[in-house]
């Protein structure tokens, strides 16, 4: 009787085993093709990155790299291609990544890496947020080792072929249902198109002062492991003999990185940066053309359109006089 | 080791095997070997700490139980008490006092006269030193045999799905399972799964996905509107509740499918409409332990109204302090003290339900909104790192109406919402319609299947899967 019970739940435990991973390869297959077909937004951009990159200067970094570098001005005053593959909520680790997988591929002129201080700080998210290249390790199994920094056992959770697709369906459902209302990124460049009011940029400024005498008082520590994946990306361009640009971008604050406790971090890409004769630092967050000036900024972290713009006819000269 | 990792799965179905395929008298050693794993996976060292608390109380134990002078008995308890008690103050409030204590000599210019202890808080210390407690308390009335068998006794103590974060059982409920024997069930076997996949749902899809909202405000106190700390504080008054009830889940189906029943730690405490009703359905382990074992000695309610409000007042006090070394979490006890003596006082006065349908029913949901408000203030204080950190956002408050921060995205955020609209959805189901609509026990295979299957591929595709910690591990 006992074993009567046992052998019918092991039964049913199978069949429904196999209807659910059925159902997993069915619903993973769905949203395979609608991931895939994307056409605009940011899911469409890392496709575009990972597999299509073919230009002379490519851009790297995070939402900073996305809302900051303008490709259309960039190639109209170096006269080369551009294409700005950076990504909102993104840092070093993903830009080595899709860094390594585009190199395989076609090797750039020039290679601009947009980096905070922050990004070489302790900061697990950033590990975390890799879970976004699941869609891409079939094909590039070179994301293995990345997505490994997500968790322990992520390259096995690999088994369901809906789970790559986790987090992804409100974007999905709107980028294709809504796709006309979805901004259409011009090379990756997608400019925000706000503008900060004085009081806003006062505020942030009192808000900043206040944290920073918290902050200071705490030890500063930039993490080995992100260290080594800036490391690892200058390597890369290094191998590859591929002029690169490490910039820090403008921030609306004189030296806000001084204000929340990264100056640490901020030494280490200095030092680092020099060791490789390839690779020219830029630092614009002391720059006066941008700190204080609220109005060209669209956020207390990003340029608005005005402000990119113009930032990006700076960049181009140093590209001019970099190649 | 967490619920939801990938080690659990995998223990978990080695332990249960193995638990229905060895002996009867051998099932004990299955559980506690695995609940010492379980245990050690966190930080194994600690395992001596659990096992000074099992040693000393299953003595006292049964030292109470033989000795007849009441006195004698009485020190006895009293020397497990302050056994049991010393260990949560030295772990867990040691460098909470000694903190206070520098800073009174520091304004007499004595420097740290006593060294900080450096040691990581015991994972689940509170609960299994409260159960520990239960057991001798309840030798000491009469109520329960003192446990002669010291490896059952331990898994009293240690049983692994509630060893870290509750129920805080009772021995009359616990120790009598363990000795019974206990045959595979299909129907416990698929009633407790279902209600593990009904933890990691609330765990996953709603706890984990709020946090990433709440984190990113209560993180940065001091950048945010009071619209966005409001939407925030709400936002957590339901992870914590998904975190902890879905941990909660995941125990109880877990303990069933091996045919324990353990007892019920929540009863949709959103739908309560006054403090005293949410406190009957929130954390009721922890809850009747304050009731049984402090508040009833000290008179209850058969005590003069002063006494009684002080006793109240006392209870919720414990409360906070049992959940940590924190003016945060004293605060956030005082506040539920408060609201409990203020709704006694005012009782009497207070409106009685209309016979009017519609009338009765908008006073439930004025008198559920007032409650939800109440609370989620006061798991401001609870959420906070520090008390300056929640007096900020208090203060920051007077700015609703602002536009608020979406956060990373505005994906995350209606999934968040979606996460609660489902929430209350099936909440709502059980609350008034608790024999309907109910796809997980359909008689109908396709209709039960088909609901699983939906449930489970719900989880994958809206799930967060960071191996997010269970809030309340950490007391």
């Amino acid at each position: 009787m006992k074993n009567n019970l046992v052998i019918r739940f092991l039964v049913r435990l199978t069949a429904f085993s196999v209807i659910l991973i059925a159902a997993d390869r069915l619903v993973g297959f769905a949203l395979k093709k609608i991931y895939f077909n994307q056409r605009v937004g940011q899911f469409s951009q890392t496709t575009y990155a990972v597999d299509s990159t073919r230009q002379d200067i490519m851009i790297f970094g995070s939402s900073r790299a996305v809302r900051h570098y303008s490709p259309a001005i960039i190639s109209n005053a170096s006269g080369l291609s551009c294409y700005d593959s950076g990504r909102d909520g993104l840092m070093i680790p993903y830009s080595t990544a899709i860094e390594e997988v585009s190199l395989a591929r076609h090797i750039p002129k020039l290679i601009i890496l947009d980096i905070t201080p922050r990004e070489l700080g302790i900061d697990k998210s950033k590990y975390e947020k890799l879970a976004i290249l699941l869609p891409y390790c079939d094909e590039h199994p070179q994301f293995i080792k990345y997505i490994k920094e997500v968790s322990e056992f992520e390259a096995e959770k690999l088994f369901s072929k809906t789970y790559p697709y986790n987090s992804t369906a409100f974007i999905l459902a709107n980028n294709s249902l809504f796709s006309k209302s979805v901004e259409k990124d011009d090379n990756g460049y997608l400019p925000l198109h706000g503008v900060m009011t004085k009081v806003e940029m006062d505020d942030y400024s009192k808000r900043m002062t206040k944290r920073s005498k918290r902050t200071h008082q705490k030890t500063e520590i930039a993490e080995t492991k992100a260290v080594n994946y800036f490391r690892q990306f200058l390597n890369n361009a290094a191998k590859n003999k591929i002029k690169t640009m490490v910039v820090i971008s403008p921030t609306i604050l004189n030296n806000s990185f001084y204000l929340d406790n990264q100056i640490v971090e901020r030494d280490l890409i200095v030092k680092i940066t020099s060791e490789y004769p390839n690779v020219t630092f830029l630092d614009f967050s002391t720059d006066p053309r941008f700190n204080h000036h609220p109005e060209k900024f669209d956020d207390v972290f990003h340029l608005n359109k005005k402000g990119s713009e113009e930032f990006s006819a700076i960049i181009a000269q140093h590209i001019k006089a970099n190649l | 080791m967490l619920f939801n990792s990938i080690d659990f799965i995998f223990f978990y179905v080695v332990v249960t095997i193995l638990y229905f395929v060895v002996p009867h008298k051998f099932k004990w050693i299955i559980l506690l070997a695995a609940s010492c794993y379980f245990y050690m996976a966190f930080v194994p060292i600690y395992i001596l700490i659990l096992g000074f608390t099992i040693v000393i109380d299953y003595l006292a134990g049964i030292y109470i139980e033989n000795e007849q002078p009441p006195r004698r008995r009485k020190m006895l308890l009293a020397a497990s008490l302050i056994a049991n008690i010393g260990i949560l103050v030295v772990f867990k409030y040691f460098n909470f006092l000694n903190l206070n204590v520098n800073i009174l000599c520091d304004k007499f210019n004595y420097h740290d006269p006593i060294p900080y202890l450096k040691i990581l808080l015991p994972i689940g210390l509170s609960f299994h030193t409260f159960q520990a407690m239960s057991y001798t308390i309840e030798v000491y009335r009469g109520n329960q045999k003192a446990e002669r068998h010291f490896g059952m006794y331990s898994l009293y103590v240690m049983f692994y799905p509630q060893l870290v974060a509750g129920p805080i059982e009772r021995p009359q409920n616990v120790l009598p399972q363990l000795h019974m024997k206990h045959d595979f069930s299909y129907d416990l076997m698929q009633s407790g799964l279902k209600m593990m996949l009904w933890g990691f749902f609330k765990k996953l899809v709603i706890a984990d996905r709020l946090s990433i909202f709440v984190n990113s405000v209560y993180n940065n106190p001091d950048m945010h509107n009071g619209t966005t700390i409001a939407i925030a504080s709400f936002f957590f008054a339901i992870q914590i509740y998904c975190d902890f009830s879905g941990y909660t889940d995941i125990a109880i189906g877990c303990a069933r499918t091996m045919g324990f029943d353990l007892m019920r730690n929540f009863n949709r405490p959103y739908f309560a409409s006054n403090i005293q009703d949410f406190w009957r359905r929130w954390h009721i382990s922890l809850s009747t332990w304050f009731r049984d074992y402090v508040y009833i000695p000290l008179g209850g309610s058969k005590v003069s109204g002063r006494r009684r409000y002080l006793n109240l007042f006392i209870i919720f006090l414990l409360s906070g302090i049992w959940h940590g070394a924190n003016y945060t979490y004293i605060i956030w006890g005082i506040l539920h003290g408060l609201y409990s003596v203020i709704y006694i006082l005012i009782k009497p006065y207070l409106r009685k339900t209309p016979g009017n349908r519609i009338a009765a029913a908008l006073m439930r949901m004025g008198n559920i909104a007032l409650t939800v408000s109440l609370v989620t203030f006061a798991w401001i204080f609870f959420r906070a790192a520090t008390v300056h950190d929640a007096f900020t956002l208090i203060r920051n408050l007077r700015s609703f109406g602002a536009a608020p921060f979406i956060g990373d995205g505005m994906s995350n955020f209606a999934q968040s919402v979606l996460a609660i609209l489902l929430l209350f959805i099936l909440e709502y189901k059980l609350e008034y319609y608790p024999e309907k609509f109910n796809f997980f026990s359909s008689p109908n295979i396709v209709v039960r299947w088909g609901a699983l299957t939906f449930t489970i591929l719900w989880i994958v595709i809206f799930g967060v899967f960071n191996g997010g910690q269970f809030i309340y591990f950490q007391f």
